[in-house]
C-alpha cells in the first residue's frame, strides 16, 4: 500500500489548518490519495480545539503586541502553539468503504503506533495514553486529535514538541500555573517534556520528521511516496482558507457551553491538597493537583491526565481516581485517594455553581451558538 | 418493545441510520421527524462536550452535515438521516450536551426536521424486524474495531 508523504514547513495557520481539513473531506470522497503530512508553521500561532473560546484560552492582547496569529482547529481538545520547533502530524484516510483500516479508537492506537516507533528509535520510551496523548514517565510530549469530516473521511492529527519555549507558552496561553515566574516553568515542565529534552540533544526537526515517517512505514506497512499537493488540493485549499480560516467568524466563534473554574483545599496529615479545574458542563475540560503534599510528580500528572476530559460525575470521577492508586497509591505518599476526591469533587462542584452564576447573568459570555459554522 | 442488548438500548419505535447512528422517528400526524443519536453511536463517541446545530428554517441533506460535536473521543460532524428543513432545534441540549449521553432518545433529541422524501429516504433506515440483526452487527463491528468495549 502507497501512502503519499508531504513534508511542508514554515505554513502560515490558516492553510495548515485549511490543508488538513480539505484533505480529510477529500480523502473521504476518494478525490485524493490517503497523505501522511509532517510539516510546522510559521513561528509562532496559538491554535485553539475545536469548540473552545479564544478569549478563554489565549492572551488575545500579547499575541496581538507580538504577531503571534491565532486559529481554531478542526480537531477538539486545548490550546497549543505551534511554531518551527513543534512537529505536525496529519494522517488523513478513508474511513468507511471498502478500505481495511478500522476505526477511530483503534485507528488512534495504530496512529500513535507510528510517532512510539518513530520516537522509539531516538530512543525515548514513549506510551500512549488512551484518548490523546504519548507521554514519556507522565510527562506530555505529544497531543493527539481526530477528526471525522462529512465523507467520512478521517483526520488524525497530532502536535509533537521536539522543543517548546515553556515561557513563552505561559505568555500565550491562559494556563492555571503561575506566569513569568521560574515556579510556573517548573509545573510546566513535570508534566510536559520535549524530544530534545528526551534525548539530552539539540537533534534537528528534519531528523525527528525522518523518524516519525519511517514510524508510520513500519506502523502500517505502507510506502511513503513523497509528493505535494494537487493543483485541485492547493484549489480547494485556498477556497477553505478564504470561507473559514481567514474569517473573524471562525476564530472567534463562541460556544453555548460556557468555561468555569473552580477551585477547592483539603488538609490531610500528609499536606494541603489544592485543586483547580475547568469545566465545560458535565466535561472536566483541565485539573491541576497542587499543594504542599510530597509526591511523585508522575503520579500526579497520570492523574490530571486521567482526568482531563472526563466527566464530572463524582462517582465517575471517584472510579477513576480509585483506579489510579490502584497502582500507584505508594507514590502519593501519605495522601489518601478519597482526600483527592473530595478536593476534585467540591472544586468541580464550585465550578457548576459558577456556571450558573454565569447563566443567571444576561451580560455574562453566553453566547448561543448557531450561523455559518453550525 | 425495545432491543436492549448488553446495555445498548436501541428502542424500536423508530428508524435509525446504519452508518452514523443517528434515529429517525416519524410522527404522521404532523408528518415531521425527530433526530437524536443512538446509544451505539454515544458510546463509540464518549461524553459530548460541546454540539452545535444548524439553525431553524436550514436545509438538511441526508448524509450530509447537520452540526457539529466535539465528544471525549473526537470531534465530527452530526449526518443528517433524512433530507428536509429543520423545524425545531433543542437548544437545552446545545447548552448542556450531557443531556445526550443521559436521555438519547428523550430530552436528547437534537432536531425535529420537515422530510422533503421520506417515503424513499426512509427505506434507506432501519427498523421493525431489520432491527435485531443489525444492533447485533454493529455491537460486534464496534467491539472489533475498538470502539465500545
Amino acid at each position: 500500500m502507497n501512502w503519499r508523504l508531504i513534508t511542508d514547513d514554515g505554513v502560515t495557520a490558516p492553510f495548515g489548518l485549511a490543508a488538513d481539513e480539505t484533505l480529510a473531506q477529500r480523502v473521504g470522497m476518494n478525490l485524493s490519495e490517503p497523505t501522511l503530512r509532517l510539516y510546522t508553521y510559521r513561528s509562532h500561532c496559538a491554535l485553539v480545539g475545536r469548540f473552545q473560546n479564544v478569549e478563554n484560552e489565549v492572551r488575545v492582547e500579547y499575541c496581538r503586541e507580538n504577531g503571534i496569529t491565532i486559529n481554531r482547529r478542526p480537531t477538539g481538545g486545548g490550546a497549543i502553539i505551534m511554531g518551527e520547533d513543534q512537529l505536525g502530524v496529519a494522517l488523513t484516510i478513508p474511513g468507511r468503504g471498502e478500505d481495511n483500516y478500522n476505526h477511530a479508537r483503534e485507528l488512534m492506537g495504530n496512529f500513535s503506533e507510528g510517532l512510539v516507533r518513530g520516537l522509539n528509535q531516538l530512543g525515548v520510551e514513549a506510551r500512549f495514553r488512551r484518548k490523546n496523548d504519548i507521554e514519556v514517565n507522565s510527562k506530555k510530549l505529544v497531543g493527539l486529535g481526530v477528526y471525522r469530516a462529512a465523507s467520512g473521511g478521517l483526520l488524525f492529527h497530532a502536535s509533537m514538541l521536539v522543543d517548546l519555549d515553556i515561557a513563552l507558552m505561559l505568555r500565550v496561553l491562559n494556563t492555571p500555573f503561575e506566569k513569568l515566574s521560574d515556579k510556573g516553568i517548573d509545573t510546566v515542565a513535570g508534566r510536559i517534556t520535549t524530544v530534545r529534552r528526551e534525548t539530552e540533544s539539540h537533534i534537528t526537526l528534519d531528523e525527528v520528521r525522518r523518524v516519525v515517517a519511517d514510524g508510520f512505514v513500519s506502523a502500517f506497512d505502507v510506502k511513503l511516496i513523497p509528493s505535494d499537493f494537487t493543483v485541485e488540493e492547493h484549489a480547494q485549499i485556498a477556497k477553505s482558507e478564504q470561507e473559514k480560516y481567514l474569517s473573524e467568524d471562525w476564530v472567534y466563534q463562541t460556544t453555548a457551553v460556557p468555561d468555569s473554574n473552580g477551585s477547592a483545599k483539603v488538609k490531610t496529615p500528609a499536606g494541603l491538597i489544592d485543586v483547580s479545574v475547568t469545566t465545560a458542563g458535565a466535561i472536566i475540560k483541565a485539573v491541576f493537583i497542587g499543594g504542599d503534599f510530597f509526591a511523585s510528580e508522575n503520579a500526579v500528572a497520570d492523574l490530571e491526565a486521567s482526568l482531563r476530559w472526563h466527566t464530572s460525575q463524582p462517582e465517575k470521577v471517584a472510579g477513576t481516581v480509585e483506579k489510579i492508586f490502584q497502582n500507584r497509591s505508594v507514590e502519593f505518599n501519605g495522601i489518601q485517594a478519597e482526600a483527592l476526591i473530595e478536593a476534585v469533587t467540591k472544586a468541580v462542584s464550585r465550578a457548576r455553581v459558577a456556571e450558573r452564576q454565569m447563566r443567571a447573568d444576561p451580560y455574562g459570555c453566553y453566547v448561543n451558538p448557531g450561523g455559518a459554522y453550525a | 418493545m425495545s432491543n436492549k442488548t448488553n446495555s445498548y438500548d436501541i428502542p424500536a419505535d423508530r428508524a435509525y441510520d446504519r452508518e452514523h447512528h443517528m434515529w429517525a422517528q416519524y410522527e404522521s400526524a404532523s408528518g415531521q421527524v425527530t433526530v437524536g443519536i443512538d446509544t451505539l453511536g454515544l458510546a463509540s463517541l464518549g461524553d459530548l462536550a460541546y454540539i452545535t446545530l444548524q439553525a431553524v428554517g436550514m436545509p438538511v441533506k441526508r448524509g450530509e452535515s447537520m452540526g457539529t460535536l466535539e465528544a471525549a473521543k473526537m470531534t465530527g460532524d452530526l449526518i443528517a438521516p433524512v433530507s428536509g428543513v429543520i423545524v425545531a432545534r433543542n437548544d437545552n441540549v446545545v447548552k448542556n450536551p450531557s443531556i445526550a449521553n443521559q436521555n438519547p432518545y428523550s430530552d436528547g433529541w437534537m432536531v425535529v426536521i420537515k422530510p422533503s422524501d421520506w417515503v424513499n429516504e426512509s427505506t434507506q433506515l432501519v427498523s421493525d424486524e431489520g432491527l435485531p440483526a443489525w444492533v447485533e452487527s454493529e455491537i460486534k463491528r464496534y467491539r472489533g474495531q475498538g470502539w465500545v468495549d
